[in-house]
């Protein structure tokens, strides 16, 4: 391994061990909110329409199987490229989908403020969501130095794609727990 | 994976790419020490504060006091008293010991003396310090606030930090301010594990690596880990406080389920415990370098104390649960976490027997560094000692919430990590800025630091185990706590003359920089890599990346026979 490959890859794994952090003290909480709770629901509260929250999930592995793919293929800079195009209209239209989504539940009559329920729902995809932006920035950047000369493209690019994955998995879980369970 | 990505970067021309955003780890290093300094001359302005309403209630602070509080004519108010106590940990903790220590430190010595000729991802390491500058700037704002301030304690538990509790900016402003400061110490964390895993000279093990880097290692590793912890529960705080979420408010809620206050406990001592090690860490590495340093021999089982070092480490994540025994956990848990706490007695003991291991029967040069190496030997001692009280169950609950806590934790954390700091900046001044400090000033601002920082400590533990509460306005309304006022005036009278010896550090600081002796390559005659290289060093540090050939520690090697007691870890070990 390069050396350039060894570093980068050390300091993005420190970064993904502090976001593994981070989610997972959210999750401590909710399953602590969970366990302590007497109804969940609680009582009068509506669950929540899993369809947005769905398609948001599909949405994210579908662009995280493109960003794998855009490795895949990275000897053909052409196709490579377009796959990297894909991830970044999908990761935007995740974006989309849970802006849909925050709507409907405000339509729906659960604000921000109706309590614990409705705190974990907003608070922890509003968070998730900060995330994706860094993750689109991060994309953005690629994408703009994306070119064939541009020195550890691939290196780049591998670390990129992790971070991407990351934020993927993260919200496959989140997806299970909060809206699944 | 030794050598790493050791190229030279073009030195920068400009003022502002030379000073300001400089890519470089030693101008970064410095940029953290001034700003450290800064604020530990703030946080200690408000003990001041803090210990004369404590001393003499109801008595207007002299000097000042009418500038600061001029509707109360000069005294301290309480809504202020609370404010300051917050603000002063708050401070003392995030922006004055970890800049100092980790930042100032960690950046120059990390390179140095691993021999790299900078960090791994030079600009992650500006950005971190501007990071760092952004929050201590939204820290200093929130002082300016017509409400004030945070008010709720270091710790800031809810319902004392909701908006309940805080109504103002003040509290929304620190948790921003806390949770940029950790971005910045998530960088820095990144770039030290990093660049100690890639960077080091070639030849150099870990066990041939300073203790200090081990230190500073372990403390970046624990900052990956744990800063992310409080960043999420100040997160959910500002969420509560700005937007409404319920995440820490129970009761008032009960409508739709409720939130839960002691959760932010948990998510807070989760990173707390881990906290405290994160700051001592790098001055315990700093002491046993010293130690051995100036007792001209080798470290005692240099391997065993990086080793019990690292099993602190990993022990201080599994403690947490001991700041919070009166929150009506289970006995089962409670007695848990008092085994784990106890546990940590056994790497402490061990590197502790080596300190006195290694200055046994040296022939110790007490200068300057050496005496606050001694004296941080000599408070952990003590504040170590006062850590079994608390983490025994049945006596903490006594001793819960009262000075008892204040005393044991400022002798561990900030008088060992005082002391350890002016011993690390004593030692590599010479090599930072290319000048000597005055011996005698740093002699004289030793023994004042130590007396008066041991009476004031020590006055604290004793009026805790009298019972006096800590965060109270005037604790003498009580009857009780009456008998306690002259402890307290002396203990006043101690942090007072305390504070007046720092002059001296300031003084000697200041002029040395200017008018101090220029300082050889290696004034203090050991053999790390930073001693090999012209004090200040250039740029790029090592013109020719240096070939490590055995340990840090390699003095008073009776085989030596040229003329020195030390070799340099350059040179092959000298055998008889
Ligand atoms: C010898 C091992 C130690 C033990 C057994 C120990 C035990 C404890 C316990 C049980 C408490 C909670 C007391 C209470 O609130 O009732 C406590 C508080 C504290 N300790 Fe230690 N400790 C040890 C070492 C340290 C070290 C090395 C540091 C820092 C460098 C430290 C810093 C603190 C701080 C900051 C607090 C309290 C913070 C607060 O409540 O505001 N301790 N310690
Ligand atoms: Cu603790």
């Amino acid at each position: 391994m390069r050396r350039s490959e060894i570093q980068h890859g050390l300091g993005m794994t420190m970064v993904l061990i502090s976001g593994t952090m981070l989610f997972a003290t959210l999750l401590m909480g909710y399953a602590i909110y969970r366990t302590s709770a007497t109804a969940w629901p609680p009582m009068g509260t509506e669950p929540v329409n899993v369809v947005l929250p769905l398609l948001s999930t599909l949405t994210i592995l579908f662009s995280s199987y493109f960003m794998h793919q855009t490795r895949v293929q990275f000897a053909d800079h052409k196709k490579a490229k377009m796959n990297l195009d894909t991830t970044l209209c999908l990761g935007i239209l995740f974006m989309g989908i849970q802006m849909l989504f925050w709507n409907e539940l405000k339509s729906s009559g659960l604000l921000v403020g109706s309590g614990i329920f409705s705190s974990v729902l907003y608070g922890f995809t509003w968070i998730h969501a900060a995330h994706v932006v860094l993750g689109l920035c991060s994309l953005v950047w690629l994408r703009l130095v994306f070119k064939p000369a541009t020195r550890n493209l691939d290196v780049k690019l591998l670390n990129v794609e992790k971070f991407w994955h990351f934020l993927g998995a993260v919200w496959v879980i989140m997806f299970l727990t909060l809206f699944v369970l | 994976m030794s050598g790493g990505f050791n190229e030279i970067h073009p030195e920068p021309t400009t003022f502002w790419s030379k000073y300001i955003i400089s890519f470089d780890h030693k101008v970064i290093a410095k940029q953290f020490l001034w700003y450290g300094i800064f604020f530990l001359g703030l946080g200690g302005m408000m003990a001041l504060l803090i210990r004369w309403t404590l001393a003499y209630p109801g008595v207007p602070f002299p000097v000042i006091g009418n500038i600061l509080f001029p509707d109360s004519a000069g005294i301290v108010p309480p809504d202020s008293y609370a404010m300051l106590f917050t603000m002063h940990g708050t401070i003392m903790i995030f922006y004055a010991i970890t800049p100092i220590l980790i930042g100032a430190f960690g950046n120059y010595c990390i390179p140095l003396m691993i021999g790299a000729r900078d960090m791994a991802f030079p600009m992650l390491n500006m950005l971190s310090f501007w990071f760092a500058f952004l929050s201590g700037v939204v820290l200093l704002i929130s002082l300016g606030l017509p409400l004030g301030a945070a008010a709720g304690g270091w710790t800031s538990y809810p319902t004392l930090s909701t908006l309940i509790g805080q109504p103002g900016l003040g509290q929304t402003l620190w948790s921003l301010a806390i949770f940029l400061f950790g971005i910045s110490s998530t960088m820095g964390a990144v770039n030290y594990v990093t660049t100690v895993i890639t960077l080091r000279a070639p030849g150099m093990g870990y066990f041939d690596m300073p203790l200090t880097i081990w230190g500073l290692w372990l403390t970046a590793i624990l900052n990956a880990i744990f800063v992310p912890v409080l960043g999420a529960g100040v997160i959910l705080l500002m969420l509560d406080r700005v937007f409404g979420t319920t995440f820490f408010l129970a009761g008032a809620s009960a409508t739709a389920g409720n939130g839960d206050p002691v959760l932010f406990q948990h998510v807070f001592w989760i990173f707390g415990h881990p906290e405290v090690y994160i700051l001592i860490l790098p001055a315990w590495g700093i002491v046993s370098d010293l130690l051995s340093f100036f007792s001209r021999k080798p470290a005692f089982g240099a391997k065993a104390t990086a080793l019990a070092m690292t099993a602190v480490t990993i022990l201080s994540t599994l403690v947490y649960g001991h700041h919070m025994f009166t929150t009506q956990m289970s006995p089962l848990l409670t007695q848990s976490f008092m085994t784990l706490t106890m546990t940590i007695s056994i790497p402490s003991a061990i590197f502790f027997a080596n300190w006195l291991g290694t200055i046994w029967k040296g022939s110790i040069r007490f200068d300057s560094p050496m005496l606050f190496s001694l004296g941080v030997v000599f408070v952990f001692g003590l504040g170590g000692l006062t850590g079994l009280h608390l983490g025994t169950v049945t006596t903490d609950l006594y001793l819960h919430d009262t000075y008892f806590v204040v005393g044991h934790f400022h002798y561990t954390m900030a008088a060992s990590v005082l002391l350890g700091g002016f011993a690390g900046i004593y030692f590599w001044f010479p090599k930072m800025f290319g000048k000597m400090m005055n011996e005698m000033m740093a002699k004289i601002h030793f023994w004042g630091t130590m007396i008066g920082l041991n009476g004031v400590f020590f006055g604290m533990l004793m009026v805790g185990y009298g019972g006096m509460h800590r965060r109270i306005y005037n604790p003498f309304i009580y009857e009780s706590l009456q008998r306690l006022i002259p402890i307290n005036t002396f203990i006043t009278l101690s942090a007072i003359m305390m504070g007046a010896f720092q002059i001296v550090f300031v003084i000697n600081f200041f002029y040395s920089l200017k008018k101090g002796p220029k300082a050889s390559q290696n004034p203090w005659e050991v053999g790390t890599l930073e001693w090999t290289i012209p004090s200040p060093p250039v740029h790029h540090n090592y013109d020719v990346i240096p070939v490590v050939k055995c340990g840090p520690h390699e003095l008073g090697n009776p085989n030596l026979k040229n003329g020195r007691d030390f070799q340099y870890q350059t040179e092959e070990l000298v055998q008889g």
